[in-house]
């Protein structure tokens, strides 16, 4: 963004010239397409939910089979094909994703962050972080086809009662996948708190460690704690990887109970990938309610991430 | 007095453990490291279920190492001895010369399946001649305003493109009255042969830079003779591939994408670096090692590894029957919807930055985007599927899962990356650099397009690549815009309905579960997909290491 006045002065007697005019005018279509999207995304998601459900169809003058919303966001069966739309039980397997990625995810990305930042040379740094890189690169399809083909059956032996198909080898796989996100954003973060605070601690006689942990974690959280929040939305949204390890059936799972994550599970993504990919074809109700999982989904990935921007930016510390 | 309180001192501090810090430390090693050794392991696994070194015979694994392995680490040793920069040169050689061979496969399926090298050449030659017309008329600068450089640049291209009265004046009713350059050239019934094309429409312009890159400091001769040898390794294909049983198309592609770009890398070190000339015996070891390893395995009849990844594989369409599934269509796919991901998302990704980096006001329209783009960059791939689906197929009544309607999909997903990393990139040309554009008079676009642009364009190729990787390791999105599970032949034209890499690979470990399936196809597709997925990522790092260094 340019507010150099200098900057103003010299260019306005030639800013609109038609070429100037021509260039800007493309410029600013490109930027606008991300608005553009945006809105696209919010209007077809909310005129096709409310396809799909009955207290808002009359408004949008949809006629014929709807669902009722209420239905949806509180019953735990989930059967589009018998009629039945209970996203809780659709909602209980995403959380457990969430949940599980996460306890691998969260300390193993900040570790890497204290790590990359605090401990490791600038040699060892320029060898790990492309490492990590490559982990993030790697695509999720592929990371599904592991957790199922490697990792279940590797479990087995030790998780009794694990199936092909499960919450545990998808939380897993989930949690590698993000711990790059979390590594960088947070290692960020902690490579924006001042040397001279570090020096302060040295000089107060702290170690390495005291220092680390002492001073640098907590002067970078607002960062960690947003890097913790975008890689549980990415948790949430992650799909090819989720739709292959975990299985395609809907049950709703108590989250809490470890035993649970041994059972297959169909998460929101998984989910919508059955309904499109094969499972009721040529519309109808049931197909719309891809849609209304979509919105859901939407919803919550946007809170999500206006979450960690507030944070990031409301709780930062200013040096 | 002064030893008295010296001693008090020392008791004070005391004894620090440091066993505390030295486990905390190698517990935060043990993290950084879990997710690559454990994604390593998982790829090692896959590696040897894919190629299957085990069933090579002994003998097949002694030559190599004799031939291969032990010269190759001998010579690593000695030059990394001697140059640390020289080795480093000469891996990136040998990079080069993997990636430049495994795109050169890319593009000979490109030219043998998809577009004819006449059709090929006739669109460049469409472009070139509008091209020329656009630099005359700009260079007639102070003559013609600018409205009517405008419409003879416009007009230049349609005529040049779709010809008289082309697809406007087939809308209104007009007839056909005479072709464009294009038309014209692409129904010539005379041509030369199809790989003496590719060689002068690839070759050529490579030749050209390549002479220029490796005679830079000596006369117009040696840059001559350069191209001259340049041209001579990309045409080789042609006439020795007949020869060997090859056709020659193929063989003239893969001599010249695979070929040339590692042929200038060489000779430019060997010619105009000489302090790093040792770091060419990297790769010569490892080139001469693979041919003298192939030939001896050859002669001593070893049979090599019962691999998966095959000629066979690569070149043949899905089966049933896994012994005889193949990944072309899927890789042919996986390139179209590469490049129209790639022509739709750069030039709007980088426009999009440019106006909030170089243009856009500080108000409350352009904080909008900005929030809205890191908010675009968070939404679900799937959701982007829905956006797809929706938008295109329901509302605009396109067919479904076509490679068009992928690529916009795909572009629309990685479009918030682009525009982050290129905005990052922009943000990094120094202020000082567009103050003196602006003192010499520049306008705002003369210096985007002077200044601005070709400052940071290895930044913005840097994250395009890896927001391209991105975009080709996607299959939610192509799930639900409905892209074929299984497709048997090359989609020809981008408004066919294509497969792709990773939906190949999840339609045959869903629809295809099975020890078969998961234990030969899969593990072949997953390698495939994960070798070309590295070798963008390590482009784009190579890219830009050297571009920080550079800078």
């Amino acid at each position: 963004m340019s507010g150099d006045s200098l900057e103003e002065a010299l260019t306005r007697r030639t800013q609109n010239a038609p070429p100037e005019l021509l260039s800007r005018s493309f410029f600013f279509v490109c930027a606008a397409l991300s608005i553009a999207t945006t809105i696209g995304l919010i209007v077809l998601l909310t005129t096709e939910a409310a396809k799909f459900f009955t207290f808002s169809a009359p408004l949008v003058g949809v006629t014929g089979e709807t669902a009722s919303v209420v239905e949806f966001l509180t019953g735990t069966n989930w059967a589009p094909t018998e009629g039945s739309f209970g996203v809780l039980s659709l909602v209980s397997a995403t959380l457990m994703i969430m949940i599980g990625s996460s306890l691998i995810a969260l300390p193993l990305g900040v570790g890497t962050a204290i790590y990359l930042s605090e401990y490791a040379s600038p040699r060892l740094r320029g060898v790990l972080k492309p490492g990590l890189e490559i982990l993030a690169g790697i695509p999720t399809v592929v990371y599904g086809f592991f957790a199922i083909i490697y990792i279940t059956p590797a479990l087995q032996p030790f998780v009794p009662g694990l199936g092909t198909f499960n919450i545990l080898s998808a939380c897993i796989v989930v949690g590698i996948m993000i711990i790059p996100m979390v590594a960088s954003i947070s290692e960020d973060a902690m490579s924006a708190v001042p040397e001279a605070l570090r020096q302060a601690g040295y000089g107060m006689g702290a170690t390495k460690f005291e220092v680390s942990t002492g001073i640098v974690v907590p002067a970078s959280l607002s960062g960690i704690f947003s890097s913790f929040i975008l890689a549980l939305s990415r948790a949430i949204g992650e799909t090819m990887a989720v739709t292959i390890a975990a299985g395609s059936t809907a049950q709703f799972l108590n989250v809490i109970n470890p035993a649970a994550y041994t059972e297959r599970a169909l998460p929101m993504t998984a989910a919508m990938v059955k309904l499109v990919g094969g499972d009721v074809t040529g519309g109808g109700i049931a197909f719309q309610s891809v849609f209304a999982i979509g919105i859901t989904l939407f919803v919550i990935t946007l809170v999500m991430n206006v979450i960690s921007d507030v944070v990031a930016q409301r709780y930062r510390e200013e040096y | 007095m002064a030893a008295d309180t010296t001693t008090d001192v020392t008791e004070g501090f005391g004894q620090v453990s440091r066993s505390v810090g030295r486990l905390f430390r190698a517990l935060l090693l043990a993290a950084t490291l879990f997710g690559i050794v454990f994604v390593t392991i998982l790829l090692v696994y896959v590696a040897n279920d894919a190629i299957q070194p085990l069933t090579a015979d002994p003998g097949w694994h002694l030559t190599f190492f004799l031939t291969l392995v032990v010269p190759t680490l001998a010579a690593g040793a000695y030059v990394y001895r001697r140059d640390e920069e020289a080795f480093q040169t000469g891996v990136l050689a040998i990079g080069l010369v993997a990636v430049a061979l495994m795109f050169s496969g890319g593009a000979a399926m490109i030219f043998v399946d998809i577009v004819k090298p006449l059709t090929w050449l006739a669109f460049l030659v469409a472009l070139a001649v509008p091209s020329a017309v656009t630099l005359a008329v700009v260079a007639y600068d102070h003559r013609i305003p600018f409205a009517g450089q405008f419409v003879a640049t416009v007009a230049a291209f349609y005529l040049s493109l779709f010809g008289v009265p082309g697809p406007l004046g087939a809308a209104a009713g007009l007839p056909a009255v005479a072709p464009g350059v294009f038309g014209l050239l692409a129904g010539v019934p005379v041509a030369p042969a199809p790989w003496l094309l590719v060689a002068l429409t690839v070759g050529g312009p490579l030749a050209v830079v390549g002479g220029r890159v490796v005679g830079r400091d000596r006369g117009r001769r040696t840059q001559l003779l350069a191209g001259v040898g340049v041209f001579a390794v990309a045409a080789v294909g042609g006439v020795v591939g007949p020869a060997l049983g090859v056709d020659p198309l193929p063989a003239t592609v893969v001599t010249s994408v695979g070929l040339v770009p590692p042929v200038i890398y060489v000779a430019n070190v060997a010619v105009n670096v000489p302090e790093e000339r040792v770091g060419l015996l990297v790769p010569a070891t490892v080139v001469g090692g693979v041919l003298v390893g192939a030939f001896a395995v050859d002669v001593l009849a070893f049979a090599g590894p019962q691999s998966w990844v095959d000629w066979a594989f690569l070149t043949s369409a899905h089966s049933n029957n896994a012994d005889d599934a193949g990944f072309y269509p899927a890789i042919g796919g996986s390139i179209l919807l590469m490049v129209t991901v790639a022509v739709f998302a750069f030039p709007v990704g980088v426009g999009a930055a440019v106006y909030l980096e170089e243009y856009a006001p500080d108000n409350r329209f352009t904080r909008a985007i900005d929030v809205n783009i890191s908010n675009l960059a968070g939404v679900p791939s799937v959701v982007y599927g829905l956006l797809g689906l929706g938008l295109f197929v329901t509302y605009l009544g396109q067919s479904a899962g076509t490679v068009l309607l992928g690529g916009v999909t795909l572009g629309l997903l990685i479009l918030p990356i682009v525009i982050i990393s290129a905005r990052e990139a922009i943000r990094s040309v120094p202020e000082e650099q567009r103050a003196a554009s602006y003192g010499m008079g520049a306008t705002k676009w003369q210096t985007v397009k002077n200044v601005v642009l070709p400052r940071s364009f290895s930044g913005i190729l840097t994250g395009t690549i890896l927001a391209l990787g991105r975009a080709i390791g996607e299959t939610a999105p192509l799930i639900m815009i409905g892209a074929p599970n299984v497709k048997y032949s090359l989609p020809t034209g981008i408004s066919e309905a294509a497969s792709a890499m990773p939906l190949q690979v999840y339609a045959w470990s869903s629809l295809y579960a099975g020890p078969d399936f998961y234990n030969k196809v899969v593990p072949a597709g997953v390698v495939v997909l994960v070798a070309v997925l590295l070798a963008m990522n390590s482009i784009a790092i190579v890219l830009r290491n050297k571009y920080q260094v550079g800078d």
